[in-house]
């Protein structure tokens, strides 16, 4: 086998380069719509993400921002409307007269292999050590040789300063290194979004500035984002949209200046005040 | 910390005491036209007939292939039982309510008497190899396996609803099919919690094996309870097979604290002491915890 080169720097180095998403528009949702039982918590949401764009999604809890991003690699399933990634209908195929059949979830898997996600509570597999839980995925799913996904894992685990921790069980790690490795877990499958849903609401305050580093390095290196995050620093940093949301609808959206400087919405503004 | 004679010496002092006494009962003899023969209980434990052996292979080698057909049955139910697709789940609660509502001895007789009977089916011998399975063993491993299967269903649907469902998210969300999230993520996870009550059905396995006799299968008990009929020594060898099972479920005690040990890595106190989540060690297990870090004794206590 030849050596997959990890060679250059950065943290898509060590995957290959960059990603590169089949479309210009990366994310394309238009019209969701989700119930839970009686609860409308997606009304008519429609938001765009562009290819190496970042976007941070900002809105008060039970605004719908979480069930959003997990609709986007259907965690969740939608009532109505559509949601493409790389131009492919997530989780649904379209009968003739246009109602949505959830697709096969052979399909359905196949589809994520193309979005990464990090989750609030970072869900590693306790069961593995941090390679492990890196390399598992993309020898499982992607059939990559073992030897070929050790080389990518090490250097991911090198990429977000956690190389000396390679045969460490998530519980001996602190909450900044155990999300710093589901980042890395994500990336190794070498996806062309990632997905971040709240990656730092369950940390102690001085692990948060360690995984907003990766993210922002990540961010820099050119791959497309969509962040759930009330982390107004990062967002104002790297953001290059900010979408608000309040009770299942997109109030506003614009650049973070416009956002946080200049909100035309008055629910923005309230919010804004209560979390700056 | 209030003293107590019931240190874990004592305790030990104790269980050499009641040998002692099962001892003396046996060596010299007691009351009534019963004459003891010692020798038959002596002989059948040091120097076993081939039929001995022969049975305590069967026993431990009929357990361990019907626990483990158990086991893949009880993972299959448990995934019926908690399908989306409605048909699986009737097809396993119906499989689960059968087996586990009527009696083994009933099953047994049932399927391998009654569907001969009826010209239903015969069960065939098997060739594996250089072994013949006679057709009673082969009806015995799987109709015993089919009835632990109900049993372990349960046991194996606690254990994949113990797992966070925050790891079926990530494996999914990593692009892994529902099979490789079971097989990778989700059933290595229940494992900690199936394994204990799995150690327990395998203790009983053992012992159940024992029922095959209405089939004619010369396991342990069988081919015990056949001598005892011969020589009517009944006292002496039951009481040499009691010794034999006893043997090995106490040796199965020991292999189970092992596994439960490995298995507990990756767990939020894997490093901590004897009574850490990896279940009392075998002398606990064995002597009883000491009055010391439990305040209360163990065997023996009163």
């Amino acid at each position: 086998m030849t050596a997959p080169n990890v060679a250059s720097g950065g943290l898509l180095g060590a995957i290959g380069g960059v990603p590169r998403p089949e479309t210009d528009v990366v994310v394309d949702a238009r019209d969701v719509n989700k119930w839970f039982g009686r609860l409308h918590v997606l009304r008519d949401v429609t938001i765009q993400v562009k290819r190496q764009e970042v976007v941070v999604i900002i809105g008060p809890s039970g605004s719908g921002k979480t069930t959003f991003i997990r609709c986007i690699n259907h965690l969740e399933k939608i009532q109505s409307g559509r949601i493409f990634v790389n131009g492919h209908l997530i989780g649904y195929r379209e009968s003739g007269s246009g109602k949505l059949i959830e697709d096969k979830e052979k399909n359905i898997a196949r589809q994520r292999q193309e979005i990464g996600m990090v989750f609030q509570r970072f869900n590693l597999f306790p069961h593995m050590t941090a390679l492990e839980n890196i390399i598992e995925a993309p020898i499982q799913v992607r059939g990559t040789p073992r030897e070929e996904a050790v080389v990518i894992g090490r250097a991911l685990l090198e990429r977000v300063g956690l190389a000396a921790k390679e045969n460490v069980y998530p519980n001996q790690l602190s909450g900044g290194q155990q999300q710093r490795i589901a980042i890395a877990r994500a990336l190794a499958m070498k996806p062309a979004l990632m997905l971040f849903d709240e990656p730092t609401s369950a940390l102690d305050p001085e692990m948060i500035g360690e995984v907003l580093e990766v993210m922002k390095e990540l961010a820099r290196e050119g791959m497309t984002m969509v962040v759930v995050s009330h982390e107004m620093g990062f967002a104002r940093e790297v953001a290059n949209r900010v979408v608000m949301m309040d009770d299942g609808v997109v109030v506003e959206e614009g650049t973070p200046d416009q956002v946080f400087s200049a909100p035309t919405h008055n629910r923005t503004k309230v919010f804004l005040s209560k979390i700056l | 910390m209030t003293a107590s004679p019931f240190t874990r010496l004592g305790t030990r002092r104790a269980l050499l005491a009641g040998c002692l006494v099962i001892l003396a009962v046996t060596v010299t003899g007691c009351s009534g036209n019963y004459t003891l023969r010692p020798q038959f209980f002596w002989d059948s434990l040091f120097r076993p007939s081939p039929a001995i052996v022969n049975g305590l292979g069967l026993t431990l080698g009929i357990s361990v292939v019907a626990q483990f057909l158990g086991v893949i049955l009880g993972v299959f139910a448990a995934m019926g039982k908690m399908a989306r697709f409605r048909p699986f789940r009737w097809v396993a609660n119906i499989y689960i309510w059968i087996f586990r509502g009527t009696p083994l001895l009933v099953q047994l007789s049932f399927f391998y008497y009654g569907m001969a009977a009826a010209g239903l089916f015969k069960w065939p011998a098997i060739v594996i190899g250089p072994i013949d399975i006679l057709p009673e063993i082969f009806a015995g491993i799987v109709i015993l396996g089919v009835n632990e299967g109900a049993y372990m269903a349960e046991i194996v649907r606690a254990g994949i609803l113990s797992v966070d469902p925050g790891q079926t998210e990530a494996s999914k969300s990593l692009g892994m099919t529902y099979g490789q999230t079971m097989r990778r993520i989700v059933l290595p996870q229940a494992a900690r919690v199936i394994v204990p009550p799995l150690g327990n059905e395998f203790n009983n396995m053992l012992k159940t094996t024992s029922l095959l006799t209405v089939i004619s299968v010369f396991e342990l008990y069988n081919t015990f309870s056949v001598a005892a009929g011969h020589s009517y020594a009944t006292f002496e060898l039951m009481a040499a097979a009691a010794v034999w099972y006893l043997l090995l479920t106490t040796i199965w005690g020991f292999v189970q604290s092992g596994i439960e040990r490995r298995l507990a890595r990756g767990t939020a106190t894997s490093s901590s002491g004897p009574s850490g989540p990896q279940g009392p060690g075998w002398r606990t297990r064995f002597f009883g915890r000491s009055n010391v870090d439990a305040g209360v004794g163990g065997l023996g206590g009163h």
